[in-house]
């Protein structure tokens, strides 16, 4: 019974977040200027056919019950402007996979870089972690620019002088190339501060517990304090993991401009730009599922190891 | 020695080049949404339909019409009928036969209201269209027509591949399209890129075997992605980039006149541009050279056409900074100078100048143009929309002061629709019962030396009544690989006459 209480109150925060996102989203687009019609070279003269096509004729909140009662059965509509006809989990889907190739692996790698030098550098001013830290101050717009323009420069430098022959991955390859996307995560992974505040974070994290009294007696009866700082740990990394992730997400959108990824964040900019509400909102839907997602294993990681939570749960 | 061995590894797979195809890849700021000539909404379409279909008529490089898909036609002596054979050797790219029944369906769908075609306004002149065999179509025009296979350019759509004229843009053609032209669209890629490939059926040879449609939103990396032989074809090149391509010994430039102009175009259902002395005076503010000078290298214009068209009046001089004359029309409306700026009953004068975000260059003279004014004494406001905004604010909602902006226009140059009292995109709300009467008497006509003089009297009588300042038109260049041979670029299309391009 308190298990299914559990899972009652899990769904609907998982609910509520998604309809706060949707809904966040879908103001956005309502108060923005213009609408899909506008955007039809001749939708002045088919306004009034047009609206009704696509439903825009009806009241923001008709429109927005109606959304969310078709979402929860798994169709996220019709895109008006981007692909028009086509549907939202189509389009979707796969560019959320694209972006899921990128974002996972750039939360692993923070989480894990951060760990390795909170470990090792022990306190907080180590020359590894102000190093980290000047390079994360870097806003991901930036580093990603730069790291591209520089990785292209030098590049065809070296092709022109005739030291190197063209690399398959060179400035926008004809086929997906691993070499883009693992610019992409380091990108992700390091920039916004999203390192240097991670490895902060498990830093203070490691020092409170390495003074913790349980290690203290550990130490003092000479075992080995190794896994248990590690496991003590797993419940702040968690909550690390669940917090940068909505970050992570954000930062994705402008990483996949510059890098001319076509995953769920650029076609999201797309989407806005055309005002394709149906297109706009199923990603936002996906965006929100992720971040919740993330939310969840952490939970789920906390309330596993941690016994005090366990009992409180 | 193992890691050594493991580091050059890396390094050979790191650096390990395959050569790139033989396709042609040319970049657009954005990929087509719809592959369906009646449904256009962007030149990235029209350039992608200039590949995949075909019309009843072509340009060829001298710009006269000559037939693509007709074969002969004969105009009646009236000039309200014609009747036009086709070629019976045209196929669609499934192999069916190109007939007349196709002709027939693809008029009545764009003129038909329920399809709510974006490219209704091209056949609005036909009347009637009547199937008379396989290959022999008659057309009934609304009013009698001089050239009208200047008109027959629009494409062809296969009937068979719809169920009725009731078309939608959400029909299966959008992803699947057909068309007779001499490339086949193969796929779409996860990248937004699209393939196609050569028509191994088309009645010409085509020479490049294959092409890719690459989108790319940034133009300044277009630039840059030229340079680095990742694309062979660049549309159109921002005037930053010209000479850094120039000094590209891999890089041919080339130049082509389009029918685009830059204007100022006033809000006349508000005060004080309703005035036309008010807009005459912000003319002679203006100093267009000055505007130009860093975007590009151009002709100023006096009208709503380029200096080459048959129709511009030659007579007419475009507006020169007089700042005398200017303060005589503002003193003329009740405008008095109050230390700096100019004011009326104690309240400075003061608007808005918006401008399209996407606009190349728009930043650039909308900043200059600026600085020109409040140096005149008007204290000015500027703005940047995208596409959105701007499409509501200024063609729905009639929300603007001043506005930037450009118009492109067919080898038809027909500017009736922005002009006319009754033209669907006369935003500025421009209304001259002279100029009405012109424009009719231009469409009417059938004599080519009456509609250039009913035309050039329109140049002249929108210069005076300056609902907007013709700024100019800027010199256009693609930039294509050297690798890429026998290029002639159609100003508005770009791939008419592809046929002849190959690539080494």
């Amino acid at each position: 019974m308190r298990l299914l209480k559990s899972l009652g109150r899990v769904g609907l925060s998982f609910f509520l977040t998604l309809a706060g996102a949707v809904l966040f989203v879908q103001l956005l687009l309502w108060a923005a200027p213009g609408d899909p019609i506008d955007l039809v070279p001749n939708g002045v003269e088919f306004r009034a056919e047009l609206e009704a096509e696509w439903d825009l004729d009806r009241p923001l909140p008709a429109r927005f019950a109606a959304y969310l009662g078709r979402a929860f059965q798994g169709d996220l509509g019709t895109s008006l402007t981007y692909r028009p006809g086509s549907s939202v989990s189509e389009l979707a889907w796969p560019a959320a996979l694209r972006s899921a190739r990128i974002l996972v692996p750039a939360l692993v790698l923070t989480l894990s870089v951060a760990l390795i030098m909170a470990w090792f550098s022990g306190r907080r001013g180590g020359p590894a972690v102000r190093l980290t830290q000047a390079v994360s101050i870097a806003p991901v717009f930036l580093l990603a620019f730069l790291s591209v323009t520089f990785l292209n420069e030098s590049t065809f430098s070296l092709i022109e002088s005739g030291a190197i022959e063209r690399p398959f991955w060179f400035a926008l390859p004809d086929t997906d190339s691993w070499v883009r996307s693992l610019l992409a995560i380091l990108v992700l992974a390091v920039g916004s501060g999203a390192l240097s505040e991670v490895t902060a974070a498990c830093t203070d994290e490691l020092n409170h517990l390495r003074n913790a009294p349980f290690i203290e007696a550990a130490v003092a009866r000479g075992a080995r304090v190794g896994p248990h700082l590690v496991w003590n740990l797993i419940p702040a990394v968690a909550s690390v993991f669940s917090n940068r992730a909505a970050f992570f997400v954000g930062g994705l959108v402008i990483i996949e401009k510059v890098l001319q990824l076509n995953g769920a964040g650029a076609m999201l900019w797309q989407a806005c730009l055309m005002r394709d509400y149906p297109l706009a909102m199923g990603l936002t839907v996906m965006a929100a599922g992720a971040v919740c997602l993330a939310r969840l294993i952490s939970d789920v990681v906390r309330v596993a190891v941690d016994p005090r939570l366990r009992e409180a749960a | 020695m193992q890691t050594r061995r493991i580091s050059i590894l890396l390094l050979a797979l790191f650096f390990s080049a395959p050569a790139w195809g033989q396709a042609l890849r040319y970049a657009e700021d954005k990929a087509p949404g719809i592959v369906n000539p009646v449904y256009t909404t962007s030149m990235s379409e029209a350039r992608l339909n200039e590949l995949l279909f075909e019309g009843l008529y072509i340009d060829n490089t001298e710009l006269m019409s000559v037939p693509a898909l007709a074969e002969t036609a004969q105009l009646s002596d009236d000039k309200t009928e014609m009747t036009i054979r086709l070629r019976y050797d045209a196929r669609w790219h499934d192999g069916v036969p190109f007939t007349s029944a196709d002709v027939a369906f693809t008029i009545e769908a764009m003129k038909n209201k329920k399809s709510l075609s974006t490219e209704r306004g091209r056949v609005a002149w036909i009347k009637k269209v009547e199937v008379l065999d396989d290959t022999a179509i008659k057309l009934y025009f609304e009013n009698p027509e001089a050239r009208p296979q200047d008109k027959l350019m629009f494409k062809i759509l296969p009937k068979h591949r719809f169920t009725g004229v009731d078309m939608k843009r959400t029909d299966a053609f959008r992803t699947e399209p057909i068309g007779t032209g001499p490339y086949k669209l193969v796929r779409y890629n996860d990248d937004n890129s699209i393939a196609l490939e050569a028509n191994p059926d088309y009645r010409e040879t085509v020479k490049l075997s294959e092409m890719v449609m690459r989108e790319v939103s940034d133009k300044n990396y277009q630039a840059k992605l030229l340079h680095y032989e990742s694309l062979e074809a660049l549309v159109r090149v921002l005037p930053r980039d010209l000479a850094s391509l120039q000094n590209n010994r891999k890089v041919e430039l080339y130049p082509y006149q389009t029918n685009s102009w830059w204007y100022l175009g006033f809000n006349l259902g508000k005060k004080p541009f309703d005035d036309p002395r008010f807009r005459q005076a912000i003319g002679l503010l203006i100093d267009q050279e000055a505007l130009m000078a860093p975007i590009g290298t151009g002709d100023l214009l006096s009208g709503p056409y380029v200096k080459s068209s048959p129709y511009y009046n030659h007579d007419v001089p475009a507006w020169r900074p007089d700042e005398f004359a200017a303060s005589g029309k503002l003193e003329e409306l009740g405008y008095e100078r109050q230390g700096e700026l100019w004011t009326k009953g104690g309240i400075p004068l003061e608007l808005t100048i918006t401008a399209h975000q996407s606009l190349e260059s728009s930043q650039e003279v909308v900043i200059n143009l600026q600085s020109q004014l409040q140096a005149a004494g008007i204290k000015v406001n500027v703005e940047f929309l995208d596409e959105a905004s701007w499409k509501a604010r200024v063609w729905r909602e009639r929300n603007f002061d001043i506005i930037l902006s450009q118009w492109t226009f067919d080898r038809n140059e027909d500017i009736r629709d922005q002009f006319h009292g009754k033209g669907s995109r006369n935003f500025t709300g421009y209304s001259s019962s002279r100029v009405d009467a012109l424009l009719d008497r231009a469409r009417e006509s059938t004599d080519p030396h009456v509609k250039k003089a009913a035309l050039r009297e329109v140049h002249a009588a929108i210069h005076e009544d300056a609902p907007m300042i013709f700024l100019w038109t800027l010199d256009s260049y693609a930039a294509l690989s050297t690798r890429v041979r026998n290029v002639v670029v159609h100003p508005f299309y770009f791939f008419t006459y592809v046929l002849d391009w190959r690539m080494d």
